[in-house]
């Protein structure tokens, strides 16, 4: 295994390092089936169902997916089947990625916060889509996968580069540069620009790809530019304004991002101070009822 | 405050807003009998403004733009903005005389210079002006005057175009306009929906042996082909491409990886445009594709065209160092058909030099351009390039590029793009074929 120190070497030393040391989760074969379903216009949903079912972490993800809360189905969903056809298929394609996600990295102590972490902006982000409306076609749904793939880039990054922790460090404290620009830097790509990529090659739909690629981008959500897409815009302030209120309920306070992001997440999202703090307290009390449930 | 439909940073109606005011005022101008014109103003160079001054500088010079329209507006226009640096006037009781002289007006009032920070900005602007016909609606109107902006744009900027004096006027233009905008519909629903895929075409060297595979975009919508000739012109307008082409590495490198995988290992090439290798992030995301595919870089290649490789702007000569850093390898694409630089050849990181099909065509009969082909294949070999010719269809082209010195061909004669499963196959029954 590559040892790395924080005094990092050249990009051009690193550049010539070959980058097949370490395994990137290989997209998983049941995506390569849905993406055919969807394409072929009538999806086999026995066939999706069958494929699910042969992996239980997978199933066991989907059927949960389908009885959370957010979804407010007031059937609970049994079978790999039943989850598929409450959902549909392509929210069903979503939450299959998101299990799978999890499930590509080895578990280790580290991951676990960051992947509790992703998962709780993730919930926070599909409540907040219930409280504020479905706007710019950005469903619970599609807020939820965002909040779990926003950050997919770091475990992948993490991986390759043992110096890459320490960069994150001083990125989430540094008040004033883009998150990204700490990380290229040190490095020869960003969280945001593998994460991106990695969620192209899992088949997610563009504008998750586009907003996981510009969620550090503070410029461009100020500006209001047509680059990113509207609906890109949202997931990114849906996912920022989760992220506030899990680190202020939470009481940890990792990152200064709020303070770069805050205004034009609120602004894009058209919501004021006031209702900002109404809006956490429901969307805290929202997952605890879920957490109990 | 009920703030929808108010552009935050000027204060006008932003495009929603405008586009409700509009119709109200075309709907009482058609009742009262009055004329109503529109003035779409486009602040040339913006992005240059942007790329200099920043997004706040830019958000800046827009903020003035404004209060300069608002300072003179004593002709009752009704402003809004329609885009980050577009304007529209709508202007109630404005023929088209009074309207090309309002234009006029503003064109000179944008023109003063402008104070930014510490610099002096001296601000120009494209103008676009149509009035409105019997019966037209407010989209058509509105759409003319944006249309005869652009061709105010086209001609250079700092102008006022009337709508009907463009090169292809009013309508015609408005409908190739329209035609374009439905093919970046249709790409942007093909990049959400799985339209798009790339197809595969073997690239054989006269030994047998196969040299690559390059990877070609296709657009494909609710069954209906979109052809490349249509969508990439489009593409690069939009600046779509960027992303485009960050999708076709990575589903390149997939693919290649697929194929090592399966013992197939083989050299994917994969086109990268100019709007890809000015792009700062380009190197960062070669970098992603290769680590999310975990790919051997030895098993990417770039296709890069001549004059991009002439250009001696640093960001795109540390993109390409950067590339070959990696491990990935470079072709020179199309060689031949721009301005090619002997002089600068020897300078080129490329291990591969692919002659464009004009050189094929007139093969076997015409001997002069025999006599090039065999000359820059000797030339390309002694610069330890491998040598490739492009849009082979028939034997006695192929025998006469080997003759020439060519070392490998591409073309319909070994076989067309394939689908990604179709090449795996293809390359299986050549390995089969190698081995027996």
């Amino acid at each position: 295994m590559t040892t790395e120190t924080t005094q990092s070497p050249s990009v051009e030393e690193i550049y010539a390092r070959t980058v097949l040391d370490i395994g990137i989760p290989p997209r998983p074969t049941i995506l390569d089936i849905l993406a055919r379903e969807l394409r072929s216009g009538e999806p086999d949903f026995g066939r999706i169902a069958q494929c699910v079912s042969e992996d239980v972490s997978l199933s066991a993800g989907l059927i949960k997916t389908a009885n959370s809360p957010f979804f407010g189905f007031r059937v609970r969903a049994r079978t790999v089947s039943h989850a598929l056809t409450m959902l549909g298929i392509n929210i069903a394609g979503k939450a299959i990625a998101g299990v799978a996600l999890r499930n590509a990295f080895p578990a280790s102590p580290a991951l676990e916060r960051f992947w509790d972490a992703s998962a709780r902006i993730a919930e926070y982000s599909g409540h907040l889509v219930g409280l504020l409306g479905v706007r710019e076609g950005i469903r619970s749904d599609d807020a939820y996968t965002f909040g779990l793939f926003r950050d997919c880039g770091m475990p992948v990054l993490m991986r390759k580069f043992p110096a890459y922790r320490d960069t994150l460090l001083r990125a989430n404290a540094n008040p004033d540069k883009r998150f990204t620009a700490i990380e290229d830097e040190d490095f020869p790509t960003n969280h945001a620009i593998v994460g991106c990529m990695l969620a192209q090659s899992w088949s997610l739909p563009e504008e998750i790809c586009l907003a996981i690629r510009h969620h550090h981008d503070f410029l461009l959500m100020q500006s209001g530019a047509i680059s990113l897409p509207p609906a890109s815009r949202r997931l990114v302030a849906l996912a920022q304004l989760a992220e506030y209120i899990h680190q202020q309920h939470s009481g940890m306070n990792q990152t200064e991002e709020w303070a770069k992001l805050g205004m034009a997440s609120l602004s894009t999202l058209e919501l004021g101070q006031v209702q900002l703090d109404e809006l956490a307290a429901q969307v805290v009390a929202h997952s605890a009822q879920a957490d109990i449930e | 405050m009920d703030t929808a439909g108010i552009d935050p940073l000027t204060g006008f109606l932003d495009r929603h807003g405008c586009l409700r005011n509009a119709a109200r005022l075309t709907e009482h101008a058609h009742r009262d009998q009055k004329p109503l014109s529109a003035i779409w103003v486009n602040l040339d160079r913006f992005r240059k403004i942007n790329g200099s001054l920043g997004m706040g500088g830019g958000d800046a010079v827009i903020a003035k733009m404004g209060d300069r329209l608002r300072s003179r507006n004593e002709h009752r226009a009704h402003i809004a903005r329609m885009g980050s640096d577009e304007f529209l006037l709508l202007a109630p009781a404005h023929g088209c005389e009074e309207a090309a002289s309002l234009a006029s007006e503003l064109l000179q009032l944008i023109a003063q210079p402008m104070e930014v920070g510490a610099m002096s900005l001296y601000p120009t602007c494209s103008v676009g002006v149509a009035s409105l016909e019997y019966a037209e609606e407010a989209e058509s109107l509105l759409q003319r005057a944006e249309h005869a902006m652009h061709e105010a744009k086209r001609q250079g900027g700092g102008r006022v175009v009337q709508s009907g004096d463009e090169q292809l006027p009013g309508r015609l233009g408005i409908k190739l306009a329209r035609e374009e905008l439905e093919v970046e519909h249709k790409l942007h629903a093909a990049l959400q929906i799985g339209g798009l895929y790339l197809h595969y075409q073997p690239i054989v060297s006269f030994n047998g042996r196969i040299e690559a595979i390059e990877a070609l975009m296709r657009c494909e919508l609710n069954g209906e082909m979109v052809p490349p000739v249509k969508f990439i012109p489009v593409a690069e307008k939009t600046g779509l491409v960027i992303r485009l082409g960050e999708w076709s590495l990575m589903q390149g490198a997939m693919q290649a990886k697929r194929l090592s995988d399966l013992g197939l290992p083989t050299k994917v090439a994969v086109n990268v445009s100019r709007a890809q290798l000015t792009a700062p992030k380009f190197s960062q995301a070669l970098y992603a594709a290769l680590l999310c595919s975990d790919v051997e870089p030895r098993l990417i290649e770039l296709e890069i065209t001549e004059s991009l490789f002439m250009d001696v702007s640093e960001l795109v000569q540390s993109n390409m160092r950067a590339a070959i850093a990696m491990g990935v390898s470079l072709s020179i694409d199309d060689f031949g058909t721009g301005y090619s630089c002997l002089a600068t050849l020897k300078d080129i990181p490329a291990g591969k030099l692919k002659l464009d099909r004009a050189f094929v065509v007139p093969l076997p009969e015409d001997r002069r351009v025999y006599a090039v082909v065999k000359a820059i294949s000797q030339l390309g070999r002694e610069l330890g390039m491998t040598v490739v010719a492009e849009g082979v269809e028939n034997e006695q082209q192929s025998c006469a590029l080997q003759d020439a010195g060519v070392d490998a061909i591409q073309g319909y004669l070994h076989a067309r793009p394939m689908s990604a499963d179709a090449v795996t196959g293809w390359l299986d029954h050549q390995a089969a074929l190698l081995k027996a």
